[in-house]
């Protein structure tokens, strides 16, 4: 029963590798693949967060990326668990890092919302448009990030930490989103949450 | 949204009944045709490092020998002793390792033949290119008196399973009033925090549930070994917790139910829960893989080479000498680094420096909890920690992103 279940899987692969001639660039393949590795334990394999707390790196825009790990390595954005893995991205290098994550294949979040609280949210969502873009999927050049396919648990967290003043506290330039999300209700939050969360 | 972890794991769980009952045949052993890497022990290092050899190049052949058809999280174990998890929602099968293509042998490795390059399963024998030894710790029996004759009656439940079930059952069992004894041995022992976290759990299911009840922890260290202010603080809504540290347990008595410490104490209880010191798997004992104490294993840091026998890399709570904890979260991180060196030594290719990077995560009730973080370095050819960090207190977020961890760590173990 195993045999027969592994060994077409084996034939496979050496048929393939008889193809082409080496494995082709993988999610093991790149100079920031090493160090990568190291963030599976909580972002899932290549990135692609499987819970509903962690954020999905996979497909991540790199000059996003850059930015958090630097927030998280100086304490600006205070995370006790991400600060010290940011500071270890920066010692064997942010920049393949990065790259790594940008190619890997974006996914979507797995963990489902309840339609009632996303249609809720879609109602709520014009306010975050105007930075985030109508599709949600941010604007490099105003330093907002993409919110479509994050888990739901990870996007409510953050809008929380924002209304408490704890991510980022006293960034001048977060004065704005802080006091938008200071005017929203938790359950609002949470129905935004879900609605961006299911955008393609 | 009460339990993701369990829903988003069903497939493993479900998988996993139907394969059990495959015996080895004969036929498993064969001599090998292409590059083999064999891995013992399905743990957390073992089946991380399984999978991801196969991953990087699956034209090597990867062979996991684990006895157990089974696997059972020993971390979120402790909260089945206080009903907030079942042990279900911590038990895998090892059919996605399979699907990889890793060749799952539910057999026990017997001997290390570092010369001919073979491991002995009984009469048979495996031969290997690299050899990767994850086989996590041993008890260490003869250290207290009384317990080698007493394994079966007195309960460690420091190996998730059958022993996390049954002590669950007695504390459940235990009238009110009754009095639980945990005892915690000497450092260097698998998971520092854990035994504390026990403590948090024990005592919010009596505080819950049996009010009049005592906890006595008998710690061998002076004092809490691993975020000490944070279970301290957790420990003060847990008044019905008396911890003494430098009290070291040297004899169990199950006849008279009670334990003696090294000072003499005499110490009655009606549920035991007994953590033996620990040393490296016995296999890893018995091939020569220790160091001059006899218990642990010394390795390259790059690679996890043995620095005792040649091809030979160990992995997890069996290594000493890297300044890490030993967690499953190590386990993992170095189950990917060997298996990227070895893919990477198997194929003439210098190895990559890779460090591993650590979290624990404590619950301390039935919703919060606290964790410490561990980033590291390589320096000079060593690992190096960059820096350690606690969280600033304890938190329902954080138990929400213990959650996060574990869904993602089992799937990149198992999935
Ligand atoms: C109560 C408790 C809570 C914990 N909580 C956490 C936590 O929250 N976070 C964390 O990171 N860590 C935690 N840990 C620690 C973690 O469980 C260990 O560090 C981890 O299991 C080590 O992995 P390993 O691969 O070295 O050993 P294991 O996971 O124990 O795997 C060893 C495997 O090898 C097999 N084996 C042994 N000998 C042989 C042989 N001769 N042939 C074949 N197979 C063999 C065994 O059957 C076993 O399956 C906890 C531990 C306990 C007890
Ligand atoms: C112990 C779990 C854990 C590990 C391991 C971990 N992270 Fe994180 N990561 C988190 C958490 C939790 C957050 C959210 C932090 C917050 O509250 O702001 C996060 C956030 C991030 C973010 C910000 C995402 C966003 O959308 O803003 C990036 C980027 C990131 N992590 C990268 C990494 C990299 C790279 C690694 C590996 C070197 C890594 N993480 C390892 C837990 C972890
Ligand atoms: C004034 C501009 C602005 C508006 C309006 C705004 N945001 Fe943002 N948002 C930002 C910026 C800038 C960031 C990145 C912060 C940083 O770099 O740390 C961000 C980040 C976020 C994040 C964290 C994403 C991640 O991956 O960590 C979430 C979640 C979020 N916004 C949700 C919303 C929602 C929901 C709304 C509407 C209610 C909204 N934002 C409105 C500017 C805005």
């Amino acid at each position: 029963m195993e045999r027969d279940n592994v060994m077409p899987i084996v034939l496979i692969s050496l048929l393939l590798l008889a193809l082409t001639g080496t494995a082709g660039a993988g999610p093991l393949d790149g100079p920031g693949a090493p160090t990568a590795v190291i963030c599976s334990a909580c972002h899932g394999f290549a990135g692609q967060s499987q819970s509903n707390t962690m954020p999905i790196l996979a497909g991540m825009a790199s000059w996003y990326f850059k930015k958090a790990i630097q927030d998280f390595a100086a304490g600006k954005r205070t995370s006790p668990e991400m600060e010290p893995y940011a500071k270890q991205v920066v010692q064997f290098g942010l920049d393949d890092v990065a790259a790594y994550f940008a190619a890997q294949k974006r996914t979507v979040t797995p963990v489902t919302s309840d339609p009632a609280a996303i249609e809720r949210g879609r109602a709520a969502a014009a306010q975050c448009t105007l930075c985030h873009g109508a599709s949600g999927k941010g604007d490099p050049a105003k330093g907002v990030p993409d919110l479509t396919g994050q888990p739901p648990g990870y996007l409510k967290s953050q809008m929380l930490l924002f209304k408490a003043d704890k991510r980022s506290p006293g960034d001048a330039q977060l004065k704005v989103v802080k006091a938008l999300m200071a005017t929203i209700p938790d359950e609002q939050l949470a129905d935004l949450a879900a609605y961006w969360s299911s955008v393609r | 949204m009460k339990d993701p972890t369990r829903r988003e794991f069903l497939w493993t769980s479900g998988l996993g009944l139907l394969a059990a009952g495959c015996a080895p045949t004969a036929a498993d052993y064969a001599q090998k045709s292409g590059r083999r890497v064999v891995v013992i022990g399905g743990g957390w290092g073992g089946t991380t490092a399984a999978k991801y050899v196969r991953l990087a190049d699956p034209s090597i052949e990867v062979v996991l020998l684990e006895p157990n058809k089974q696997f059972v999280s020993c971390p979120f174990s402790n909260l089945v002793l206080s009903g907030v998890r079942t042990i279900d929602s911590i038990t895998f099968g090892y059919d996605r390792l399979r699907a990889h293509g890793v060749r799952v042998l539910h057999d026990t490795a017997t001997a290390i033949e570092p010369d001919a390059k073979r491991v002995r399963v009984g009469n048979d024998s495996l031969p290997y290119d690299r050899l990767i030894v994850s086989p996590g710790v041993e008890f260490q029996w003869e250290q207290v008196e009384g317990l080698a004759a007493a394994q079966d009656r007195v309960l460690h439940a420091w190996k998730a399973g059958p022993q996390t079930v049954e002590l669950a059952r007695q504390l459940q069992a235990m009238p009110d009033g009754g009095v639980f004894v945990l005892t915690i041995p000497p450092a260097v022992y698998r998971c520092p925090p854990g035994p504390y976290e026990r403590t948090c759990q024990v005592a919010w299911y009596l505080k819950n549930n049996k009010p009049k009840s005592k906890l006595i922890v008998l710690d061998a260290n002076p004092n809490i070994i691993s975020k000490t202010a944070l279970f301290r603080a957790a420990w003060a809504s847990y008044p019905n917790i008396e911890y003494r540290g430098s009290n070291k347990v040297v004899k169990v008595d199950p006849g008279t139910r009670e334990v003696t410490t090294e000072l003499g104490d005499k110490v009655k209880y009606d549920v035991l829960n007994l953590i033996p010191p620990q040393r490296a798997g016995t296999i890893a004992v018995s091939a020569d893989l220790v160091g001059a104490d006899k218990r642990w294993c010394e390795v390259n840091h790059l690679t996890y080479e043995s620095v005792k026998h040649k091809n030979i890399h160990v992995i997890g709570d069996s290594t000493i000498g890297l300044p890490v904890p030993k967690s499953g979260n190590i386990a993992n991180a170095m189950g990917k680094i060997s298996a990227l060196a070895v893919v990477s030594l198997l194929s003439d290719k210098p190895v990559p420096p890779m460090a591993p990077g650590n979290t624990c995560y404590s619950w301390v009730s039935d919703r919060e909890a606290i964790a410490v973080v561990n980033a590291y370095k390589i320096e000079g050819g060593k690992v190096v920690q960059i820096e350690q960090k606690l969280t600033p207190g304890q938190s329902e977020m954080w138990a929400q992103n213990a959650v996060g961890w574990a869904t993602s760590i089992w799937q990149d173990m198992l999935g």
